[in-house]
């Protein structure tokens, strides 16, 4: 026997959620694009979905986010830091690679010093994930060692039953405990079956892949050149990733007072690593693409033990040209050794 | 021989020869449905090359990035009608001898690929009365019609709506062939003319600063719209900047490729209308 939420009282459980003060946000489509968004109503969300274009990381880590306000006058500085507000959250219908991004990137963000910004919103979120039942020719979870129904970076996994009325519901932490406790008159005992998770093939071998980008020689390798030819050089497909966590720090306003910024930034772009004396260590598009390879599958994994890719695909179901991170590990894989 | 077999074997004489260095074209993509840019620099690898109606992207972007064309060599290219018209546009601006290109034409007619005859940009002059006569698509027309029905107040609130969803990957711009300045006046950072920020204002910002340059530039071949990872209906700004250049100039952007840029010349005969 298993906790069952029927897809029928969802909306008694959002109303429930709110008036435990939480805001509620699900996978909604808006003006012509599908993100996570604040919903009122279990008919607001689309759960059908496979994935949102844009990742849940955009409600922890914004693309644009305002550090301190500051005013230099005459005698003194006067600099005010603003911080997030303390704003709990249940982010409902999460798909397990999304949720794995955000599990991906915290130790990132609380490493050499600790991100009051990503912190304060993590810890006041909860986050409902529902293991996938479709995929389509982009998803890779399996490929880096995830699923269609990890649980990891979840604190509640739902898992579709089978026969398509709700979800057997599991709390993975005291965060997801409590969150369903708040619910628990919605809840059922039952013996409904899960469906099945879908069957999603490896696409390359990512230990092979670590093994060849850890050798040095092949830092130089031709092979970049020829697997980012046709990079355009955009962000989209670092902007819409659930682990890319690069950002700039900016200051916007005039001479006597104005906002500090932390804004999102891209190796993709020329301007990333470029130097103020104009020289730039990374002078074209292939060693861009090699950074964002090597930082996702060995420098990241050097550092914090995982790799910085959760297998959504987003990077080539958006990319304007084709490219994305399947297509270079599979070619990696496919190396003659 | 099939069109695709004749460009392929062509190109692949023209490596061969030493004629042109490389040839741009298409081929197979991560899904049945789709094609991607593959650069041929042997003849063996001209086997690679694809021709179908899955073959819309605009490549001329290719030609002037990375500094390709600066060692004065030829390089074939797979282009379509509103890819002629942004070589046009690129070549009027200087930016593309028209020597150095060789042109596989192409038009998608009701699902078929139709040859184009003609080598040399010169072959082609007949597009400029294709795009003198050509009607919009119905669904943009639809559309902008649509947004031009709505009060200023209305228009304001559904761009606020789409440009607040821009996250500034600048995919337009780089998927865009006429966006080839070498430092795009957003990455102009000494100083920071305009801020990097993708809030809604910094958005419309850089929106509206790319549709300015566009204007009476725009090939309409919808590679920007099409690159949009957030689905900003960017065709219908270049469809309204298009109507505006014509209407006040009667201008037709890369109609051929020794046009007179319409805003980076000057005539006596000028329409002065918009002098206040």
């Amino acid at each position: 026997m298993t906790r069952i939420l029927l897809k029928q009282r969802l909306d008694d459980c959002i109303a429930a959620w709110q008036k435990a003060g939480y805001r509620v946000l699900g996978p909604v489509k808006r003006h012509d694009m599908s993100s996570f968004d604040e919903v009122q109503k279990a008919s607001d969300m689309d759960l059908d979905l496979i994935l949102t274009e844009r990742t849940i990381k955009d409600h922890f880590f914004p693309q644009t986010e305002p550090l301190i306000r500051y005013k230099i006058g005459r005698q003194q500085i006067d600099s005010e830091t603003m911080t997030p507000p303390e704003i709990k959250r249940v982010f409902f219908g999460v798909r397990p690679c999304d949720a794995s991004g955000l599990a991906i990137d915290d130790p990132l963000f609380g490493w050499d010093y600790r991100d009051d910004y990503w912190f304060r919103r993590r810890e006041n979120s909860v986050i409902v994930a529902i293991a996938c039942t479709r995929a389509d020719d982009f998803c890779m979870c399996t490929s880096v060692k995830l699923s269609p129904d990890s649980t990891e970076g979840a604190d509640i996994m739902l898992r579709p039953l089978a026969n398509g009325n709700g979800w057997q519901a599991e709390a993975l932490s005291a965060g997801g405990a409590a969150l369903l406790d708040t619910v628990s008159p919605m809840l059922q005992e039952d013996s409904s079956e899960a469906a099945p998770v879908p069957v999603v093939a490896a696409k390359f071998d990512v230990e092979k892949v670590m093994a060849w980008l850890a050798d040095k020689d092949n830092f130089e390798s031709q092979f970049w050149k020829e697997i980012s030819l046709r990079c355009i050089g955009c962000g989209s497909c670092t902007f819409l990733c659930p682990t890319c966590h690069c950002f700039d720090i900016q200051d916007e306003g005039d001479t006597y007072s104005g906002i500090r910024r932390k804004n999102w930034d891209s190796c993709s772009f020329a301007l990333f690593t470029m130097h103020t004396s104009g020289h730039n260590p990374r002078n074209v598009q292939s060693t861009r693409w090699r950074q964002r390879i090597m930082h996702k599958f060995n420098y990241y994994r050097g550092k914090f033990g995982v790799n910085s890719c959760s297998g959504c695909g987003r990077c080539t179901r958006q990319c304007p040209v084709d490219m994305g991170i399947t297509e270079t590990l599979q070619a990696i894989s496919n190396l003659p050794r | 021989m099939g069109i695709q077999e004749q460009y392929r074997s062509e190109a692949a004489a023209m490596l061969s020869s030493g004629e042109v260095k490389l040839v741009i074209g298409f081929g197979a993509g991560s899904t049945a449905d789709r094609r991607r840019p593959v650069f041929a620099r042997t003849a063996e690898e001209t086997g690679k090359f694809v021709l179908d109606p899955a073959c819309i992207a605009n490549l001329t972007t290719y030609l002037v990035s990375g500094g390709l064309l600066s060692d004065g060599k030829k390089v074939a290219i797979f282009l379509k009608p509103d890819s002629i018209r942004s070589l046009n546009i690129l070549i009027s601006e200087s930016q593309i001898r028209p020597e150095q290109v060789v042109i596989f034409g192409y038009a998608i007619e009701n699902g078929e690929i139709m040859p184009l005859s003609g080598r040399s940009i010169s072959d082609f002059t007949e597009i400029g009365g294709r795009i003198r006569s050509a009607t919009p698509p119905p669904a943009v027309l639809q559309e902008a019609e649509q947004i031009e029905a709505m009060s200023p107040a209305e228009r304001f609130e559904f761009w606020k709506a789409q440009f607040s969803k821009c996250i500034k990957c600048y995919a337009c711009r780089q998927a865009c062939p006429m966006c080839y300045c070498k430092r795009c006046i957003v990455d102009v950072n000494q100083p920071q003319w305009i801020n990097t920020s993708s809030h809604t204002l910094g958005n419309f910002e850089w929106n509206i600063v790319r549709a300015f340059h566009l204007a009476g530039r725009c090939a309409a071949c919808g590679a920007c719209d099409r690159a949009c990872p957030v689905n900003i209906p960017l065709r219908l700004i270049n469809y309204r900047m298009g109507k505006e250049v014509k209407e006040a100039f009667n201008y037709y952007a890369g109609e051929c490729s020794d046009q007179q840029p319409v805003l980076a010349s000057f005539s006596q005969d000028d329409p002065e209308t918009f002098i206040l």
